[in-house]
């Protein structure tokens, strides 16, 4: 038990007394809290410029651009003469999509037949694209419906079954969860597990490579640290996760208990992973720059952003032992989805399974590194 | 200079540590990068059905969104609370509800609602869902407005053209096989280079510039203070120029991303990019002289870089701040360049401003590193 609690005590004290592990696990935590939300605090995408191409010059074409205007999503924002200049506008970035009306546009639509108008929509900005054609095709299609009903009722049909003859049955969209579509309530809380990860693993990391041998049988030795980690972001986790989230006007809908029975193994599995990184990588220069790099492809391996049924399965397998991908799932459900324990059981299975695991690396690594750092204190 | 440039490369293959960082890990995070995203868009994601009309129409609506390929129907459910707890477990992306009396209401003219829910707190894959399902339904229902004008003897063809009078063409500007798949990859090969780049050359600028080092024994080999700083810089650019180009050789050649624009446009912003981006490196290693503190300042500018470069969330919705900043960062007129120059056939004389941002902030480094290294120098010479 003494060993238990100088490792406790070496841990904090290593964390704490190092100005660098200080400066990731403290200080680099509060800075990425204030940078990384920053391009998102716009959440929403209002008004995308986009560019009129009218060459029909005509009543209808005026209304349809007037209605096209009126959405939230888009604004026709620049009138252009040919699709040249348009194209022009969009290169250099003032617009983002071009409305082509085609000459005879009002004719076509008063003899009746079909009377096609074209939507370019940039497609190198994937929320652009969206945002542009959601925009346009609204309102076409609402005009579209009031022209057929139009010529429904002057043919002798009676409006309401002009109506449902149009649009046989509603199509309601509801989306479930983060229903305005902020881009910050998307991509934040899933960030944040990621920088909380991140930032842990550097920093222990960095601890580990500084160790000075330490006595003490090593499942202590691991268990003693393990506890040091627990009583540290016991602390530092609930604000990260909690408390920050609030600060930024995230939604939460999970409760409290949950995301810290899930909290618990994601920190244990990442501290038992920075002590199998620094037993890998040795010096402490290498494991910062190597933790910095893979902090990208981490965030996209965990199948939140980039669907996980998009990752090759090797890959996904592969991106299974990284704490994040369970963690960040596992996270998200309960506190932006209001997952109870039961519907994620597996993630804090698969947690438990990755500290297990790493847990019998680390005290593998304290074995071997044992006879040599014994050796030291004898030629010593 | 040369004789530095020199002894750095015997360095690199005799150092693991410095060959690991500027070759291995560049190389496999390329890899594991193109590994993700090779596949391309995402198909086949589930939803659940909540079909409590059981007719034939609702049964053509399931069978139109199994044949949509954003989406597959892999479950049945019975109620919405039960389609709601398995997207809260994961199981689905969606759910789609069709109420009782659905296909005798649409008879009756009484318009019933059919729900798309869909899980938006994975946006990436929810919106695909509900685009998806949208499709599916909307096809399902012109279907059955064909054959009722069709039950009132309308032909085929005209019935067609009726039912849509002003028919929306879209078109995919610049990309037009909507592959935003390879287009996300070119952006995120420079923002994980610029990461290794610049931490790499701190790295390497510490172990010949830091304290305790013999800074003087390289001096005069290279007959200065600055041509030694050269000497460690220049190796390194041509190694990641040289892994940048290859990866590009694999983007545009292996998969296929178009390239219309200037090549030597794009040379000349990657030769800048990469120059600018080991400045910041070794700015941050000369104004702190520790590499714990050099580390953390390229962390802090360029982890966060690939927010502020605007590709998921636009750069013209950020705040004047964020874009201010964002322009700072070498990255984003690099990857900026890169789409211009790839896919959006940008004339040169827009695109070109981009490489005049970059040789800017490159200068601006450069003045800074300068400034620091003629310290140095008379600080060596006061020990001499």
């Amino acid at each position: 038990m003494s060993d238990f609690l100088n490792a406790l005590r070496a841990e904090i004290h290593g964390i704490f007394a190092d100005r660098q592990v200080r400066l990731i696990i403290l200080v680099a935590l509060v800075i990425y809290a204030l940078v990384y939300p920053y391009p998102y605090r716009a959440e929403l995408l209002r008004d995308v410029p986009v560019v009129l191409v009218d060459l029909d010059r005509s009543t209808s074409s005026a209304d349809l651009a007037r209605q096209v205007t009126a959405s939230e999503a888009v604004t026709l924002s620049h009138d252009a003469p040919d699709m040249v200049a348009a194209i022009r506008l969009v290169q250099e970035r003032r617009a983002y999509g071009v409305l082509l009306i085609p000459e005879g546009f009002e004719r076509a639509l008063l003899r009746g037949s079909q009377s096609p108008v074209a939507l370019y929509a940039d497609a190198s900005y994937f929320l652009m694209y969206q945002r542009v054609m959601q925009g346009a095709a609204v309102p076409l299609r609402q005009l579209g419906a009031e022209v057929e009903m139009g010529r429904l009722i002057a043919q002798g049909t009676a409006p309401d079954v002009a109506f449902a003859q149009v649009s046989p049955a509603a199509l309601v969209e509801v989306p479930l969860f983060n229903p305005a579509a902020g881009y910050a309530t998307y991509v934040l809380p899933a960030a944040f597990v990621l920088i909380l990860q991140q930032t842990m693993l550097m920093g222990l990391a960095l601890v580990a490579t500084r160790r000075e041998a330490d006595n003490g049988h090593p499942v202590w030795r691991v268990l003693g640290r393990m506890g040091a980690w627990v009583a540290l972001y016991a602390l530092l986790l609930p604000v990260y996760l909690i408390v920050l989230p609030g600060l930024y006007g995230l939604p939460n809908l999970g409760n409290v208990p949950t995301v810290l029975m899930l909290s618990l193994p994601f920190v244990l599995a990442t501290g038992l992973l920075a002590q199998c990184i620094a037993a890998l990588f040795k010096r402490g220069e290498v494991v910062q720059v190597v933790l910095l790099a893979v902090g990208l492809p981490f965030f996209f391996l965990s199948g939140f952003a980039w669907p996980v049924e998009a990752i090759p399965p090797h890959l996904n397998w592969l991106a299974q032992i990284i704490p994040s991908t369970a963690a960040i799932d596992g996270l998200v459900r309960v506190s932006q989805m209001g997952a109870a324990l039961p519907e994620i059981a597996d993630r804090l299975w698969h947690l438990w399974a990755l500290v297990a695991i790493f847990a019998s690396l680390a005290v593998s690594v304290e074995l071997l590194a044992r006879p040599s750092t014994n050796a030291d204190h004898q030629d010593g | 200079m040369l004789a530095v440039m020199l002894r750095e490369f015997r360095l690199i293959l005799r150092r693991p540590a410095l060959l690991g960082l500027v070759i291995v890990l560049p190389v496999v995070m390329l890899l594991a990068l193109t590994g993700i995203f090779r596949a391309g868009i995402p198909t086949g994601m589930a939803v659940t059905v909540v079909d409590l009309d059981r007719s034939e129409l609702s049964r053509s609506v399931t069978r139109m969104l199994d044949a949509a390929p954003e989406i597959t129907v892999r479950e049945q459910a019975l109620s919405l609370s039960e389609a709601r707890a398995q997207i809260v477990a994961g199981d689905t992306r969606g759910a789609i509800y069709m109420p009782e009396g659905l296909e005798r209401d649409i008879i009756r003219g009484a318009r019933p609602e059919i729900v798309i829910f869909y899980d938006n707190q994975h946006m990436s894959a929810g919106s695909m869902v509900a685009r998806g399902a949208r499709g599916a339904i909307d096809t399902a229902l012109a279907g059955q407005r064909l054959s009722i004008r069709q039950g009132q003897g309308e032909a085929p063809v005209q019935a067609t053209a009726r039912i849509q009078p002003i028919p929306l063409q879209a078109h995919a500007l610049f990309n037009p096989a909507f592959d935003y798949v390879h287009f996300l990859l070119a952006a995120l090969v420079p923002t994980v280079l610029q990461i290794i780049a610049a931490a790499a050359t701190a790295y390497a600028i510490s172990l010949d510039f830091g304290p305790g080092r013999h800074l003087q024994v390289l001096a005069r080999m290279a007959d200065g203070v600055l041509p030694a700083m050269l000497g460690k810089i220049l190796p390194y650019t041509l190694i990641f120029l040289l892994i940048l180009g290859l990866s590009d050789i694999a983007l545009y050649g292996w998969l296929g991303v178009p390239l219309r624009g200037s090549l030597i446009l794009m040379a000349t912003g990657a030769a800048l990019f990469v120059v600018s981006v080991q400045l910041i490196g070794a700015a941050a290693f000369v104004l702190t002289r520790d590499m714990g503190r050099a580390a953390s300042i390229i962390a802090v500018i360029t982890a966060p870089a690939f927010g502020f470069m605007g590709l998921g969330f636009p750069g013209e919705a950020m705040s004047q701040l964020a874009q201010a900043w964002g322009a700072l960062i070498p990255g984003t007129w690099y990857v900026q360049l890169r789409i211009d120059q790839s896919l959006r056939e940008t004339p040169l004389d827009i695109s070109v401003w981009s490489v005049v941002w970059l040789a800017c902030i490159a200068l601006l480094l450069g003045a800074l590193v300068l400034l620091r290294l003629i310290r140095l120098r008379r600080e060596i010479e006061a020990t001499r």
